[in-house]
């Protein structure tokens, strides 16, 4: 295998189309009211500012499931910040990796997300538990287009 | 309706072909290979064969190409699936599953 390619294994992309303006895809991911709703009610703190932190607490306040760094925010079209799983201690164990989030604008009222994850070279449990992107990016679809979240996974 | 969109025919047009469930399979076991190297995964195939395949899933949405450096990437794309799962599946599951089970009680209590 080369290098190019292990590189890119250790990568995953997601993406959908959704009917909304880009303005909207971006509030919903950046606006905590909305992520709570497609992101398993997660709180989430962040003035979205380079170097600032994207921390993410459990439903009720007691945990901390997410504490990273806004590495590039370029509304309303780019996203970057770092990811570790603090809700799992076996994830959490593993290297920091990387989300970014993209935003393009369609023609017919559409918009295209590409969520890709990086950085998960060293990260090979984390790799496997965030498949559970396309849960997240189906009921992120689901709120923009009918204001409601999915039902919770049993 | 644009082409680019997740439209639930080409997903399914897509799928119905078991070179591409193939190609699919692959790339889920390993992510981002380039068109060199999903050749290799598919020896019975062309050059021509294999890219005509990624391109109806490319059109799926099902496969999304990303470039790095000289090489294209190939990405298994799981959204489009899942969509599919829950308009089509996740939606009929419970009440097939009642189905089943009142046709176990029908036959029980008729023993």
């Amino acid at each position: 295998m080369t290098n190019a390619t292990q590189a890119a294994t250790a990568t995953q992309v997601y993406q959908l189309y959704i009917r909304a303006t880009q303005e909207e895809f971006w509030d919903a991911i950046t606006n905590p009211a909305i992520v709570a709703k497609f992101f398993f009610g997660a709180q989430v703190e962040s003035t979205y500012e380079v170097g600032s932190k994207l921390r993410s607490l459990s439903p009720n306040g007691s945990d901390m499931w997410g504490d990273n760094t806004i590495l590039e925010c370029d509304p309303p079209r780019r996203l970057v910040h770092t990811w570790r799983s603090l809700y799992d201690p076996v994830l959490a164990a593993e290297p920091e990796s990387r989300v970014t989030w993209e935003i393009e604008a369609q023609p017919g009222g559409l918009a295209k997300l590409t969520v890709v994850h990086d950085r998960l070279d060293s990260s090979p449990k984390t790799a496997a538990s965030v498949r559970g992107w396309s849960y997240i990016l189906s009921n992120l679809k689901t709120v923009l287009e009918t204001g409601q979240a999915l039902p919770p996974i049993m | 309706m644009v082409l680019c969109v997740h439209d639930e025919d080409l997903v399914f047009k897509a799928l119905a072909d078991p070179t591409r469930r193939l190609l699919l399979d692959r790339l889920f076991e390993r992510d981002g290979m380039t068109l060199g190297e999903l050749e290799a995964e598919v020896p019975q195939l062309t050059r021509f064969g294999v890219m005509k395949h990624l391109r109806v899933l490319e059109e799926a949405g099902l496969v999304v190409t990303r470039k790095r450096g000289r090489h294209k990437h190939h990405y298994l794309n799981p959204v489009p699936i899942r969509l599919i799962y829950e308009r089509w599946i996740d939606k009929y599951r419970d009440r097939r599953a009642a189905a089943l089970l009142e046709l176990r009680d029908q036959l029980e209590g008729h023993r």
